[in-house]
């Protein structure tokens, strides 16, 4: 088994650490975070490097390099304090080649390198959450158009980006569950930002549509194929809420080490005190598990064979373990951490909203168990 | 436009571990690349994209180039070629078809900036016609900031340092492109203490040119994929010059301990302070 990466991906990982430490991001990723701001400047030179081009097929201008190539990206920029969170659907190009029309993946590509967000989609309601089969937005043809009505809610970068596509059920045949690419400009739509604990660089808000008037061309997909759409999409996005808190953690770790080396009470560095070096051994089992994990998923997505199961256990594993070594690097850095302005607080808060959005936890543990169970039948 | 970037891999600072006795210890770090000669690659790179022509990497030192991930570093920072000397021919009679046998590593940590600028003019004579040679300020290692103008002497052109600047010597942007590879002089600005000079340079010659001449770019992704494809060629120079210097030794000055007086509050008094401490210090 060879863990080494190519010359080629370590020159990304290189430079990437160059782009982060050619100024001092943290502090814009502060002002960002407190203001709610989507990092666009951060990410338009990451796109400057092609990172929006990872994932894309070369076909389509891309580079197609892969998911571990990703992942490596992802732990580096993780490890230097980026707000990974907000890049979620820039390799997510897939979705879009497959599923869309050529006008609706033009208008796509045509932010490819800008660094902007473009879209996402919109399932939750107020009535649906991990029960998406309960939702109430519904579309109606009339005279040749379709008319969109309903309340969405907690829709991630919903303030900002230009479309969404939004899941709804046939009014006249509500069984039939069909996605639409939606103009965020059209009228008839409402937005409603909501405050949140952390992920604050990127948007969260609620969304009403009122006749909102579409026509056959902004459908996505294929009607009725609303759910089975997601499935594949789903998974990929869990594994990447896994790639960007293991990262996360890194940086907390990666600080708390650093820190404990050079605090000093009762006339010894603090890493020196056995409850703090309990702390560091289950930290970096953490992380070591996580990273193994990640990278051995993201092995079975290039070889086309990464099951649900797995990128639920990305998910699962790694919001909870991330979220338990920053709570101890935290611990470590004690009024340093919780005082003042370190970026710990914010990676802590960030990876509080982890274990929740894009899938609870208790819906990770339904799907692992599933995958799991059924390989023994 | 034909432009010799000359860059040299040394260790990377962040690596090297000073030892008890201030002796270093390299056997943890990795070479790269100086940052200052990745201010000679991407000036080169700017004029030539400028006038059009081709960008060659030049560098010369040990097995250290034989690594293909530094080269595709250099390769995906700008150049279009790169030349590695890392060998030279042992024996009085250079003319020999050279085997193995008859060739040694050159050894880095010897080669003075003397000898640094005989094998890189021994290799320049090699590799035949050029417009322009660019060098960093210095080496990331030990920044003697001599071979830029040893190497011109060598050569017998033209050699300035501290370049701030470097312009086409042409009329109007017009000029350029009917000029394209046939530009025969450049306009550059030097940095010196207190003032800027500005001189029109004929060429061939070879420039050192400051850090802050430019940023050098973070290649991305697609550079870094195309720089594998790029050709790399190796010459072996016809022996190992002379040393001109000798180097006693080598160490990290010892760690002071720091007065941790921290000056704060009103700009006059601040000031009046630190001469009273710099002073204090250097009585």
């Amino acid at each position: 088994m060879d863990f080494k990466l190519s010359d080629e991906q370590e020159l990304l990982v290189e430079n990437v650490r160059e782009l982060m430490l050619r100024e001092n991001w943290e502090a814009y990723f502060a002002e960002c975070d407190a203001t709610h701001s989507y990092p666009e400047r951060w990410v338009k030179e990451l796109c400057e490097l092609g990172f929006d081009q990872i994932m894309l097929p070369e076909d389509r201008g891309g580079l197609g390099l892969g998911v571990v190539t990703l992942l490596a990206v992802y732990e580096e920029l993780g490890r230097h304090g980026a707000p990974t969170y907000v890049l979620y659907q820039l390799p997510g190009y897939e979705t879009i080649l497959r599923e869309g029309t050529e006008d609706q993946i033009n208008k796509v590509m045509s932010y490819l390198g800008t660094g902007k967000q473009i879209w996402n989609s919109a399932c939750t309601e107020p009535g649906a959450g991990s029960d998406v089969g309960g939702l109430q937005t519904t579309y109606q043809r009339k005279d040749g158009k379709i008319y969109l009505n309903g309340h969405k809610t907690f829709i991630t970068s919903s303030a900002h980006v230009p479309y969404l596509v939004i899941m709804a059920r046939n009014a006249d045949d509500p069984d039939v569950f069909t996605e639409w690419f939606v103009d965020m400009s059209l009228p008839g739509i409402k937005k409603e930002p909501l405050e949140k604990l952390g992920l604050r660089m990127d948007s969260c808000c609620d969304i009403y549509l009122d006749n909102v008037e579409l026509s056959e061309a902004d459908m996505f997909g294929i009607e009725g194929n609303g759910f089975k759409r997601g499935i594949g999409d789903f998974d990929f996005e869990r594994f990447l809420v896994g790639a960007c808190d293991y990262g996360t953690a890194l940086c907390a770790f990666e600080d708390a080490a650093r820190y404990a080396n050079v605090r000093e009470q009762f006339g010894k560095t603090i890493g020196r005190f056995q409850l703090n070096q309990l702390k560091f051994c289950e930290m970096a089992i953490k992380i070591n598990a996580m990273k193994n994990m990640l990278y051995e998923t993201a092995w079975s997505y290039d070889n086309g064979n990464m099951t649900s199961a797995q990128a639920a256990m990305c998910k699962y594993y790694c919001a909870n373990a991330a979220f338990e070594v920053v709570d101890d690097a935290m611990q470590v850095m004690a009024g340093v951490a919780v005082a003042g302005e370190h970026r710990i607080q914010r990676i802590w808060r960030d990876l509080r909203v982890d274990r929740v959005s894009g899938g609870t936890d208790e819906m990770m543990i339904l799907t692992v168990a599933k995958g799991i169970l059924r390989s023994f039948k | 436009m034909k432009i010799i970037a000359c860059c040299k891999a040394a260790p990377e600072e962040q690596d090297i571990v000073v030892r008890d006795d201030g002796s270093l210890d390299f056997s943890r770090a990795d070479y790269k690349f100086g940052s200052y000669d990745l201010n000679a690659i991407e000036a080169a790179r700017v004029l030539a994209d400028q006038v059009g022509g081709e960008v060659i990497g030049l560098s010369v030192g040990s097995s250290e180039l034989a690594n293909s991930k530094l080269r595709k570093d250099a390769l995906s920072r700008g150049l279009d070629e790169l030349v590695v000397v890392t060998r030279s021919s042992v024996g009085e009679d250079a003319n020999d078809s050279v085997s193995d046998l008859s060739m040694s590593d050159l050894s880095v940590s010897n080669l003075d900036s003397y000898q640094t600028a005989k094998l890189l003019a021994d290799a320049l004579e090699q590799m035949g016609d050029y417009d322009l040679v660019l060098c960093g300020a210095g080496s990331s290692d030990f920044y003697a900031q001599q071979v830029g103008n040893q190497l011109g002497a060598l050569l017998g052109i033209t050699s300035l340092s501290a370049i701030n600047s470097i312009k086409p010597d042409v009329e109007s942007d017009a000029e350029i492109s009917e000029a394209a590879t046939n530009i025969d002089s450049v306009i550059v600005q030097r940095l010196l203490e207190q003032e800027v000079q500005c001189v029109r340079v004929k060429l061939p010659a070879v420039l050192s040119v400051t850090s802050g001449i430019n940023v050098p770019r973070i290649a991305g992704m697609k550079d870094i994929l195309a720089a594998g494809k790029k050709p790399v060629k190796e010459l072996v120079a016809l022996g190992t010059p002379e040393t001109s210097t000798q180097t006693i030794s080598v160490k990290a000055p010892p760690a002071a301990s720091r007065k941790q007086e921290i000056i704060q509050g009103d700009a006059n008094e601040s000031v009046a302070r630190l001469l009273e401490l710099a002073s204090s210090v250097l009585r």
